[in-house]
Formats: C-alpha cells, structure tokens, sequence
C-alpha cells in the first residue's frame, strides 16, 4: 500500500506532502522522500548512466530501504512526484498508471488562478483526489 | 523502524547462502537470510549492542559513503542519526555542531517538518549547556516556523518520534513561544535549568539579512522622500513583521543612524513611563506610543519626522527591539525596494503582505536618504575676459564676496582639465623628465590679495601643481571679500576647463558641515601669431639656378617657397631679400614689439650669412589687429656655398596690453627658419633700366648676362616689339660669352606714350641649359613722366642705399 505521496518543486522544497500511516512514521517518510531527491538528481544529472531517456518521465524505482519502496516521476517543469509503498510486488505499470493520474490531479490543481506558482499546494480538492487515488491503488494492485 | 531479531547470522552449509538459527526449546531451525536482512544485520546488531559510539562509527561510514557518492541528503540524514545518537549518549557538543549543519539543509530546501525536529534537538542540547543565547535563538526560530494546524491525531509517543519539541503544531509553536518570552522577561524557563538572564547581564542578539531569526523580528525603515535640505525635517517611518503565534509587546524600540544625533527611541507606554525613561537618555530623541505590539503576519508602522544638519547620506543602520531591560534583538533594517522574502514562508500559500498602502514606498522605498549641502550663502567669480594666448602667463582673476556666511578654513581648489576630455594637459610623448614643455596647460602660481591688502597666514595651505592647486583661503567675515589670480602658461594651442572649487565652513566647530562652492570655465588657447616667410632676388635680377630647373616655373621675380621636403636654394649673389611676415591669428589687437633674426648657436661663422634687418623698421611697439598681419624686410648676405645654409631664428616679441608694461610681460615666439641651399649660379641675367623714363628722351636697356662658369656659354636673346617704345638693336641674335666673364648686350629706347608702360619683352635663353629668362611684369615696367620731373630724394635715397 502506498504510505506516502510527495510533490517537490524545482529548487527541491516540498510542494505537497502526504502521509497514509501512523503518526510516529511520518517523519521517517519526511527522511525518506528527501533523500529520494539524490537519486532523481542523480537519474536526471547523469542519464545514460541511470537508464531511462531523457525524456522519461517516470523515473522508476529510486531506492528500496528495509520496508519501503520509493518511485519517482519528473514532470517537465522539473517539478518531481514521489511515492513511498510498502508492497514490495509492484508491477512497474500499475505505478506508471498512478503517477499519470497524479499528474493530471496536479496540473488540475496548479491550474487554479488563485493558486501561485512556487507555493504549497493548500487545495482539499486536491488532497481529497490523491487520497482517492491512493486507495484505488491500494485496492487494484497486488497484495 | 528495522526489525530487530534476537538471533544473529550465522554460517551456512552453501557458500554465500546465510541463514539465522532459532532455537524453540529443543528443535533448532535454520531460516534462509534475504539479502536485505542480511544486510541490515550488523546496524541491528549495533543496535541492539546500545554501543552509542560503534552505531557513530558505522554511520559515519555510511556519511563518508553517501558524501564519495555526491548525495548530500542522504549524507545529512546519517549526519542527523549521528547527531541523534550523540544527544543520546550526552555528548552535547557534537550533537549540536552535527545538528546545526543538517538545519542548514533543511532551511535552505525549506523541509519544515524535518527542521521542526532538528530544532527541537537543538533547543533541548542549549537548554542542557545553559546557553541562554542559543536556546532563546532556537526557540523564537520555532515558534516562528510556517507550522500550522493539521488534521492528524497527535499520537503518545509523538515526542519519540519527533524529538524533544514533539509534533510541529500550532499549539508547540506558542507553548515555546511563552517559555522564551517568559526567559526574555527575566524569568526562568524551568526552575532546574539555570536558563535565566540576570538583570545585571544584559544581552542581545544580532538578526542579520541572513539569520533565520528574521521570521521572528522583519525590520523595515523607508524615508518618504529620496532628499532633504540641511536643518529641514523629512518623515521616516519604521515597519516591523513578526510571524510568532501569538502577540509580541514590545517595551522600547531604538532606531539608529550612521549620523548619531538622528537617532531616535520609540516607547510605549503611559506618559510617566515615558518620562522615566527620557530622563534615562536625556540626549536622544523620544517618541512615545500607546503601544508596540506585533500581531502575526500583520506590519507594524510608525512614522517620525527626521532632520539633519550634516550633509551627505543619512542611512539607518540598526533598529533594536527591546523587551524588558534583559534582552535586545538589535536587527538590522532592510528598503522596502530591496527586502528579500522570509526563506520559509515564502512557499507558503499566503496573501502577500506589503509594510506600506503607498505603493511608492513599498516598491521603492528606501533606508537611506540624500541631505543635500547647505545653500552657500558666498560668491564666487572666474573672470577671463579673452583667450588665452600661447606663451603667456594668462592671468585669471578669482574673486571670493562673503554675501551670508563667514569663511572659517577655507580652501580653494584648482583643477585645469582638457576640454576635450583625456585629462592630460600633456603629450605622451613627451617622456624627458626634464622638459618644460611637458605639460600643454600648466598653472603657475596662485597670489592672494585681500581686500584690504593685509597680508596672509604663513601657515596656509599651498600646494601647485602643473594641473592642480590648493590654496587656503583666510579668514572672511560677512561682507568681506578677498581676490587672487591665477597665472597660467599655454605651452601649446588647447582648450581647457578651469574648475575651481571653495570649500569652507560658515561655523568654526568641528562638527559643522562644510559647505562647497563650484565654478567651471572653459578658456580657449590660441596661436598668437603664424610666422612665414618669403625670399625675393634683387630687383631685375635672376640668376639661373639648376635645382630650380627641376620645379616648376613662376611667373613672378619671387621666389615660392618649396615643399616641406623640397629645400629651397640661394644664389650666392650678395644681398637676397628676406620678407617676414606675422599674422595675429588671435581674436585680440597685440603690439608686436620687436621682429629679428637671431643666428643660430651652432653656425659655423666661416660658413654662415649675415641677415640685416631694414634700418626703417620702426622702434616702437606696433598694434597688431586680429587678422592684420605685419611685415619686416631682412637682407641676407650670402657668403659661401653650402648645400644646407642655416638662415637663423625668427624671435618675435609681443605683448597683449602695452600699458602693463613690457619687461614682466613680453611673450618671445621663436620660430626656427628652414635651412636653404646655397649655391653660385651658372648664369646671372639683370636688367638694367632707369627708373622711370621721360616723353621723347632716348635711354638705354642694358641686359647684362654674367657667365659664372669656367665653360664657354652660348645664350641667344630677343627683344619684342612695343606699342609704347621704339628701339635700336637686333631684334634677336645669339652671343657666346667668356668663361668667367660678363656680357652686356645694350638697347636704346624712345618712349611713344607717358604712363605707366611695359617694356619690350626681353628674351634671353642659355643654350647649354635649355633655359630661359622671362623677367617679371614689375621688372619689364617703366613709368614715363610726360616732361622732366623734380624730385626731392633726400631721405627715399637712404632707403634705397640701406636697401
């Protein structure tokens, strides 16, 4: 199951941080998705080392710590999505699936005129579509 | 958080292949290890050893790994596991330095949540080293993070999972708040923890541009206006921003300037308070309001009014918030044009908040202000009624009238520049040390003259230079006036400006402002004189000269003056003419005073000449008008033959205005004449002829040809028909004349008509040079009187015998 969802910006602050699990490990999924940010900058920094083209936009599987996975896609605007699961059999499409789903949740939201640029996402409309989301994936994916 | 097994790894029966054995009472099992289980093996077992120390050393592996591999993140996150088990183990010190470095980080990408713990850490570690310093530092910078309230339940171990400060909520943001504020009152946080400030230690804090504790205390100072005259007021007001939680009151607030007379204090309170505290600081300015309180993310404003009496940039450089008497944040204050956005909160989505509705000051507004200079109440004057000339002293008078202020330490300053831009008055190529005519323009000297002829202070300021001088000037009272001249020398044709400065102090006290007073002219440097010259041969007389053959012929008996590389020649015929002529190439009448011909030092005398100057020229000065041009008449006598003849040097003397005097200022030009040629010529051809001629009185035409050479010379001659004049002679005939001989050949002539008549056209052509003489229209020309005249030749012949 996905146990958090992140949305950081270009110059790496978070955007949008999202936890599904209990309150004493949302500060190591804090630790988590920060240190994901080497790795993307690694992937986009050096990409015929990392594997994917450049113009991928899901970056696949980051970093696998002692119980968690950590996946990572990069938008064009160089605005990066993380998601941290602890299913260890998760099929690459399903999380490719997601993450397009995200995508347009986030574009939707960033769209709004009353949102500026650069900030935190505030919008419920927004958290209640990734939670929404989440659960789908928790539901179709294997256990 | 890893899952910790009791048993450890052990060997198994395959290479490579590890497993972990259990014991359930009598039965052993093995159980194959994953490779991330075995992996993780060691760190549990650490962690199960509680070795604090052996945990460190395989974390910072790990740091020094992540670092090799360029991930700073994840090196940060093993900086902070270290730092958490140095907090763990007491050993404080290094847990805050490692601790600090990951807070950076944090700040920097702006992770709040994961900052909110390391503070806590951080707090906890001052509160523990009794450093009030740092724990009041810590605290505001959390009470003042962008940590809002959120929907979670907080759980019961929350503090284990979020450090010391437990979660980052709106209600820990104000609880830490009212401990430090409780600390900043003089009060102790905890009455075991030693954290209290004394009432008779004082501190502050300082919150730069860059400390994280602008969140807490944003100081912003904007002037209304970007000038201001001395002694008038200009209103500045003060904004501050505080984004803590709950409301700040603040006891004093102290505004600073780099000119100290500015500065002000703001108070709130009662009016005896008020009182109390200006009898406490009887030299600074008090203003007092009802109260100084911040609210959060909303701007506090205070407008005053400012004067200064020192000229130059009024600048605020510190605005300090006092709470209590314990403790002052001394911060320094941003323009509203430039202030940067809060590091933390700027990601926040907040409605922008600006210090002031008047958008001029928000956008542009800025913390410093221009105080212009005090109106000089002195006049000062540059006169120079005409251009200056090259070679003379040009005198420029200033003049100082004191119209208001009396001058106290007074100075003038005296730059000559070129008008042209550059700067430098002088050639570059000009690299003797020596040379006096180095500089172009050059300042000479500078002469006081009171008003009152008194004399000046020995000790005054006096330093000239080619293009700069400083002078004192004394003493002025109101009313007085004081002149000097400036002497300036041309070198060389160049327009300048002259800038003049005075600066004075219209106060004796040290403190008073000086005031200063420019004066800017542009003076013109001119050519006086243009000095050319000519050579004219003897009247109806030509010698035949073979360079001469090679230029082109002329029309006139004068000599043109060749090419700049051409050198003219000379014939070595006795007397030559020499006309100088002097031009005023200026916009002013001059006397030229004196026009000669000075030999030069290095003339051989054996083969020199001598120049003569006509005894007619006059003694006196002669006015030169502005284009007008002047003549003298030298005769060069010619000695010998020299193929480069120095003739002498032109010395031209001449003064602007004859009644100052001619010794002080006589301006000499020299102008060096070009060297000539000097040679015998071959064939001299003159024409002899009276001067004038009567109606119906025969007289005689003689053309004598000399043969200078040593060769037999063979010239044939004609002599044209005349409407004026009838002739004996040949018309034409040719005539071989002896080596070093002269012939002449003779005609008799009748004049037909008086008047001004022209002679018959005489011909003579040397043969062996294929030359020919063809005189002048003034040298074929003869004025028939109709009878005899009478003429009274007393003093016209001197003239011609000195000619």
């Amino acid at each position: 199951m996905i146990v958090c969802v992140a949305v950081v910006g270009r110059q790496n602050n978070p955007l949008y941080l999202q936890s599904f699990t209990e309150a004493d490990d949302a500060l190591k999924l804090h630790h988590i998705v920060h240190c994901s940010l080497d790795v993307i900058e690694e992937r986009v920094n050096n990409p015929k080392k990392s594997g994917p083209t450049l113009n991928e936009t899901f970056l696949g599987l980051l970093y696998p710590t002692e119980n968690y996975k950590v996946y990572g896609y990069l938008t064009n605007s160089k605005v990066k999505f993380i998601l941290v699961t602890t299913d260890l059999d998760v099929r690459d499409v399903d999380v490719r699936s997601f993450f397009r789903r995200f995508h347009s949740a986030y574009v939707d939201a960033v769209s709004n005129p009353f949102h500026v640029p650069g900030k935190k996402i505030t919008s419920k409309a927004f958290a209640s579509r990734v939670t929404t989301l989440v659960k789908s994936f928790g539901s179709t994916a294997p256990a | 958080m890893a899952e910790v097994s009791p048993e450890s790894p052990v060997l198994s029966t395959l290479d490579g292949q590890y497993a972990r054995l259990f014991e359930h009472g009598n039965m052993k099992e093995f159980q194959l290890l994953s490779d991330a289980d075995y992996a993780k093996s060691p760190i549990v077992e650490e962690q199960m050893s509680q070795d604090s120390y052996e945990i460190i050393s395989a974390l910072r592996k790990s740091y020094e790994s992540f670092n090799r591999l360029n991930a700073p993140r994840s090196a940060a996150y093993c900086s902070h596991r270290i730092a958490t088990e140095y907090f763990t183990a007491g050993d404080l010190g290094n847990a805050k330095q490692l601790f600090d470095g990951v807070a950076g980080l944090y700040r920097q990408e702006g992770w709040i949540t994961l900052l909110w713990e390391t503070l806590g850490y951080l707090r906890e570690c001052a509160r523990r080293l009794v450093s009030v310093e740092y724990f009041i530092q810590y605290s505001l910078e959390m009470a003042a993070l962008p940590v809002f309230p959120s929907g979670g339940v907080e759980a019961s171990d929350s503090k284990r999972a979020f450090g010391p400060a437990g979660p980052p909520t709106l209600s820990q943001r104000e609880t830490i708040q009212q401990e430090v504020f409780s600390l900043l009152k003089g009060h102790a946080s905890e009455p075991s923890s030693g954290l209290i400030i004394q009432d008779n230690q004082p501190r502050s804090l300082n919150i730069d541009l860059v400390n994280p504790l602008r969140m807490a205390f944003l100081t912003s100072v904007a002037f209304h206006n970007q000038t201001m005259k001395p002694g008038s007021s200009a209103l500045l007001t003060v904004f501050i921003l505080s984004q803590l939680p709950h409301p700040v009151e603040i006891d004093q607030l102290e505004v600073k300037f780099n000119q100290p007379s500015c500065n002000f204090k703001v108070v709130s309170g009662d009016e005896f308070f008020a009182k109390e505290i200006k009898a406490e600081n009887h030299d600074i300015r008090l203003k007092s309001v009802p109260s100084i309180i911040l609210t959060t993310n909303k701007w506090w404003r205070v407008t005053i009014e400012i004067s200064s009496g020192q000229s130059g940039k009024l600048e605020c450089v510190s605005v300090n918030v006092m709470l209590g008497h314990q403790f002052t944040f001394c911060c320094r204050p941003e323009s509203p044009a430039s202030m940067e956005d809060l590091t933390l909160w700027k990601f926040e989505d907040l409605m922008e908040n600006f210090p002031s509705k008047d958008p001029i000051i928000s956008f542009s507004g800025q913390k410093y202000i221009q105080v212009e200079e005090p109106e000089p109440e002195v006049e000062l004057t540059l006169n120079a009624s005409s251009p200056a000339l090259v070679g003379e002293n040009f005198i420029v008078p200033v003049s100082v009238v004191s119209k208001g202020h009396p001058l106290h330490s007074a100075e003038l300053k005296i730059n000559l520049v070129d008008a042209r831009g550059g700067g430098m008055l002088m050639s570059p190529r000009d690299t003797e040390p020596f040379s006096f005519d180095k500089h172009h323009v050059e300042l000479l000297s500078v002469s006081g003259v009171f008003d009152d002829d008194s004399q000046s202070n020995s000790n005054d300021i006096r330093k000239i230079q080619q293009s700069f001088g400083v002078v004192s000037v004394p003493f002025l009272g109101v009313g007085r006036s004081w002149s000097c001249r400036l002497e300036i020398k041309w070198n060389r044709p160049k327009s300048v400006m002259l800038y003049v400065s005075l600066g004075y102090m219209p106060h004796p006290e040290s403190n008073s402002s000086r005031i200063n007073v420019h004066r800017s002219l542009q003076i013109e440097g001119k050519i006086p004189f243009t000095i050319s010259h000519r050579f004219m041969m003897p009247f109806r007389r030509e010698p035949l000269l073979l360079p001469k053959l090679k230029a082109a012929q002329t029309s006139d008996q004068e000599m043109a003056l060749p090419d700049a590389d051409q050198k003219m020649s000379l014939p070595l015929i006795g007397r030559t003419i020499l006309i100088v002529s002097a031009r005023n190439c200026s916009e002013i009448p001059l006397y030229l005073t004196s026009l000669a011909i000075e030999p030069d030092g290095h003339q051989d005398v054996a083969s020199s000449c001598t120049v003569q100057q006509s005894s007619s020229a006059s003694l006196d000065p002669a006015l030169i008008v502005p284009g007008e041009e002047f003549k003298q008449v030298f005769a060069v006598t010619l000695q010998a033959n020299s193929p480069n003849m120095d003739i002498g040097t032109v010395h031209l003397k001449w003064v602007r205005d004859f009644n100052l005097g001619l010794h002080s200022n006589t301006v000499i030009m020299k102008q060096n004449l070009q060297s000539v040629s000097v040679e015998t010529p071959p064939l001299v051809v003159s024409l002899d002829c009276p001067p004038h001629a009567v109606l119906g009185l025969p007289f005689f035409l003689f053309i004598r040809v000399q043969n200078n050479t040593s060769l037999l010379q063979e010239i044939k001659y004609t002599l044209g028909d005349s409407q004026s004049f009838v002739f004996t002679g040949p018309h034409s005939d040719s005539v071989f004349i002896l080596p070093k001989s002269e012939h002449i050949i003779s005609y008799k002539l009748l004049a037909l008509v008086s008047g001004l008549q022209n002679l018959p056209l005489v011909t003579v052509i040397s043969v062996r040079y294929s030359a020919a003489m063809n005189p002048s229209p003034a040298a074929t020309t003869v004025f028939v009187y109709p009878s005899e005249p009478h003429f009274d030749v007393g003093r016209k012949r001197e003239l011609v015998r000195a000619l």
